[in-house]
């Protein structure tokens, strides 16, 4: 399936790309747009304005897309949805002390990145190391060593 | 290229939310005028705000946008550059001062609270760091207080550290 996001992607869409990826759509193809009305007809829109794969009632995309594809039912995703939302909107509904590292580990590597592709390929690694850390931790009661 | 994908924030353009909502229920309205200060917008008039702009700026106001609009009100964002400088000068001194206030209240509190017992001084620490850390975020043109505040948070704590090996 295609995907289509903003350009210039930051924390929500990157976690958001790895989601699809990882849990939705192994073959996930992401296009990078301008604006929304860019989006080609094939392809389902995130985290951009007037699509439901977006912000809603308060909630980030990536929030909304653990909802949206049922993936709820794993807390782990859920923790890395609290740690995305303060990343993203930094409004303190969550308790997540690593959130501002992210932003600016994230922000960091969209500098030294050439293309969104050349970003995802560095955050999908970095969510896929999140997501095992908060597992682990989760299965053994204590942070993995 | 590195770097290619910086966006530099251009000092002259600002980007404006033009939001209504309506009076009642009144939750979602202080629910979004807790966002926009906690962004540190610029209150033009009523219903409309505005940030220099920059990818973030402009993203955190289009989110405010979709909110008011998911509670029936009504809201636009536009792209916009101050035609008067003088003004656009008033606005920004606004805006600095309002931040150096928080800093200053900072500088202040952390100063009074050196002779708290230790348990207390270590949760004003901790406390007044998160501050900081709300109050950098909305820092646009990084006001000079800023130093003030960080060296006397510092202080507060390197008190402690020094009690603590006693």
């Amino acid at each position: 399936m295609r995907w289509a996001t903003r350009a210039r992607v930051h924390v929500d869409r990157a976690a958001c790309a790895w989601l699809i990826r990882r849990f939705v759509d192994p073959e996930a193809e992401f296009v990078f747009v301008e604006d929304p009305t860019d989006v080609p007809p094939d392809a389902t829109g995130f985290d951009m304005r007037g699509v439901a794969l977006s912000h809603h009632q308060g909630r980030c995309t990536f929030e909304t897309a653990l909802l949206h594809f049922d993936l709820t039912g794993d807390p782990a995703l859920e923790e890395i949805g609290h740690i995305v939302h303060e990343a993203d909107l930094a409004d303190e509904t969550f308790d997540a002390p690593i959130a501002p590292g992210l932003d600016v580990l994230i922000r960091g590597l969209t500098l030294t990145s050439d293309t969104d592709e050349a970003t995802l390929a560095l955050t999908d690694r970095l969510f896929d190391g999140l997501y095992e850390h908060i597992h682990r931790r989760m299965l053994s009661g204590r942070p993995p060593a | 290229m590195v770097g290619v994908m910086t966006e530099v924030a251009d000092t002259d353009e600002w980007v404006l939310l033009a939001y209504r909502l309506p009076r009642e229920p009144s939750t979602p309205r202080s629910t979004v005028w807790r966002k926009l200060k906690r962004l540190g917008v610029a209150q033009l008039s009523d219903g409309l705000v505005a940030l220099p702009a920059d990818a973030r700026t402009r993203e955190a106001l289009e989110w405010i946008a979709e909110e008011v609009l998911e509670h029936h009100g009504e809201a636009m964002i536009w792209l916009g550059r101050p035609a008067d400088a003088a003004g656009r000068a008033a606005i920004e001194q606004r805006m600095s001062a309002a931040v150096a206030a928080e800093y200053d209240a900072v500088t202040t509190e952390a100063a009074a609270r050196r002779d708290g017992d230790p348990a207390t001084r270590r949760r004003v620490v901790a406390r007044l760091r998160r501050e900081l850390h709300r109050i950098q975020a909305r820092d646009i043109f990084g006001a000079s207080q800023r130093d003030a505040a960080v060296r006397a948070v510092d202080e507060l704590a390197a008190q402690l550290t020094g009690q603590a090996r006693t």
